[in-house]
């Protein structure tokens, strides 16, 4: 009697923790640091019942190095820019989506869907975007003179230009300067972009791709490259930046939810992902980050004054020529080595 | 009694399997790395290749460790000439002093290099202490732009490193004979000869290992280059970084580490030799 009791509790504990094996009610979150208000995610939690184990990365690579050696194991969402989706997806390292499980996809704009890096979204779904263009002190410089990536050569720039630290998008403007697509393969182009590279170098103060904005507050440097929301902080601080969008097209980037190939919370990555779309928690987040959300339901609800600002949330037409990194290949080693090239001064 | 003997084997085993696991396998797995491709989608192919140390020898790759080595050089001996002066005075102080002084020279490790190094940059900012002060004395009537060249990235590792040169130099004036110094005075030597002739040899094995103590940690400190060099420089830890982060080219990056260990082991076998030359009769574990 007692040990038929037992057995059934034993039985009972097996199903039990099979049960809760399948789909610990948990999701592993691997995001770009300072990106995502933490509150949420404990909204999340108190909503649903799932704990999200959340870490932070501040590049690209050290994201895909980590997810690369994992096989896609160990996370269960990540957030890779434009050319990491396109690289991870062609490596076979992401996970379809699930869009019957994405009811929230639909608040999307479809402007920002579709894209080059990901056609269809089949894999990733938009979270925040933005630009890259030109800042510029008005208090040193004619903001007149500076409407173009080309203007960033003239010589009274010398020693005056902040420039990311990171090699695609400094050669995005050699190659655009030069009228070649930022993501070109073609080694013709890319040593060309690197001569002409070369010569904007004696204008360069630094790189920097940590805190841009405070280098231009501090008035360590006069004009540069700046991401846009970078640049609507930095204004509000100092109202002498000025954002401009190049005439050759600004570098269009975006951060994009994916599964990692392996992940074992598929349906809680699901319902993280469908609950960053709610429109009242996109508002939240563009908010908070002033960067520009591409969920239009999201927009709506936005403070007007954030939300009716040109720098963060520009017309079409200025977007006409810009344009999204996407993933070189291979020639990404001809990238890197025209870089040191630059750096070494040769 | 059982129990102390298992704890000297424990402790004693201890060290050898932490390097072995820790050091010597990563070193290992390194070095195989070196000999092998570069692989777009897997990191690495498993295809056996010289190449990777063949394109170390491009003028553009020596040109960055020929200027890396410029700049730890010049680190170097700036930092020896701020050290030695005062490494001797601190031998020279009255003895209640000293480990006050030392105190001093050390505090400063307690806090993490890389935020001192922040803290220099806002010093020497446009809008930073030193401008400050230049400009309220009338020195100055624009905020001069001290970041972001060579000078500040040599201060930034001579502060970061100069406590490894005064260390070194301190002990082997503690440990100079006054002796020697009387001396050489009576035999009618005058102070700058008994300065080459008597303290110099003396307090080399104390050069040498401060030396060697700044010049390797310069050559790789990739981080001072970014923030007070805006990563216009390259030093070698910089070339390091971007082949396994940005190039994800591992066995390239992987043969010039291999190549930096070289050196260092080349540096301390030069160093082992230098003492049995200066000091024929020393024993390097006494």
């Amino acid at each position: 009697m007692r040990k038929g009791h037992l057995g059934i509790f034993v039985l009972f504990l097996y199903v039990l923790t099979t049960f809760v094996y399948a789909e610990p009610p948990e999701v592993r979150f691997f995001n770009w640091s300072d990106y995502l208000p933490e509150e949420l995610l404990e909204r999340f939690t108190a909503e649903t019942g799932i704990r999200v184990r959340y870490s932070t990365y501040d590049s690209n690579e050290a994201m895909y190095a980590k997810i690369k050696l994992l096989q896609g194991k160990g996370y269960d969402l990540a957030m890779p820019s434009t050319y990491y989706v396109d690289k991870m997806r062609k490596e076979g390292l992401l996970h379809p989506l699930d869009k019957a499980k994405l009811p929230g996809f639909k608040n999307l704009d479809p402007r920002r869907l579709d894209q080059p890096f990901d056609p269809g979204n089949v894999y990733s779904i938009p979270y925040l975007w933005g630009t890259t263009g030109i800042a510029v002190n008005v208090h040193r410089i004619d903001p007149a003179k500076v409407q173009a990536w080309a203007d960033l050569w003239r010589p009274e720039f010398r020693r005056g230009l902040l420039l990311p630290n990171d090699m695609r998008e400094v050669f995005f403007v050699g190659l655009r300067t030069l009228g070649y697509s930022g993501n070109s393969t073609d080694p013709r182009h890319l040593r060309e972009a690197y001569e002409k590279l070369r010569q904007l170098m004696p204008n360069v103060r630094l790189f920097n791709s940590d805190s841009p904005q405070m280098l231009y507050v501090t008035g360590e440097v006069d004009a540069g490259m700046i991401w846009n929301g970078n640049a609507y902080r930095a204004h509000q601080e100092d109202p002498n930046l000025r954002y401009v969008y190049p005439e050759e097209g600004c570098l269009l980037w975006m951060d994009n939810l994916v599964i990692p190939k392996g992940a074992e919370h598929l349906a809680n990555a699901h319902k993280l992902i469908d609950f960053l779309l709610r429109p009242e928690i996109g508002k939240l987040i563009a908010e908070k980050l002033a960067y520009a959300s591409p969920n239009a339901e999201a927009v709506k609800l936005i403070d007007p004054k954030l939300r009716n600002d040109p720098v963060i949330y520009p017309p079409d037409e200025w977007l006409r020529n810009g344009e999204y990194t996407i993933d070189v290949g291979a020639a990404i080693t001809l990238y890197a080595e025209y870089w040191e090239r630059l750096k070494a001064g040769e | 009694m059982r129990n102390l003997k298992l704890f000297k084997l424990g402790s004693i085993g201890l060290l050898p399997l932490w390097l072995g696991l820790f050091t010597l396998l990563p070193t290992l797995l390194v070095a195989v790395v070196s000999f092998l491709r570069r692989d777009e989608t897997g990191l690495i192919a498993l295809a056996p290749t010289f190449d990777n140390y063949a394109r170390l020898l491009d003028p553009i790759y020596l040109k960055v460790f020929g200027h890396s080595l410029w700049m730890a050089g010049v680190a170097t001996l700036l930092s020896l000439a701020a050290a030695y002066p005062f490494a001797y005075l601190l031998s020279r102080v009255r003895p209640a002093w000293r480990p006050v002084l030392l105190t001093l020279v050390v505090v400063p490790f307690w806090t993490n290099s890389l935020v001192r190094i922040y803290a220099i940059r806002s010093l020497l900012a446009a809008k930073g202490a030193m401008n400050d002060v230049l400009l309220a004395l009338g020195l100055i009537h624009e905020p001069v732009r001290l970041l972001y060249t060579d000078t500040a990235v040599t201060l930034g590792l001579v502060y970061v490193l100069l406590p490894f040169m005064i260390l070194p130099i301190y002990s082997s004036f503690e440990k100079l004979d006054q002796k020697l110094i009387e001396a050489a005075s009576d035999l009618g030597a005058d102070r700058l000869d008994t300065f080459w002739h008597v303290i110099v040899p003396l307090t080399a094995p104390g050069i040498a290992a401060g030396s060697l103590l700044v010049f390797l940690p310069a050559l790789g400190m990739f981080y001072v280059t970014d923030v007070l060099g805006g990563a216009r420089d390259l030093l070698i830890g910089n070339f390091l970084k971007d082949q396994f982060l940005d190039a994800r080219d591992w066995p390239f990056g992987a043969a010039a580490s291999l190549i930096i260990i070289a050196l260092l082991f080349l540096l301390l076998e030069l160093y082992v030799l230098s003492r049995r030359w200066l000091n024929p009769g020393e024993r390097l574990d006494a």
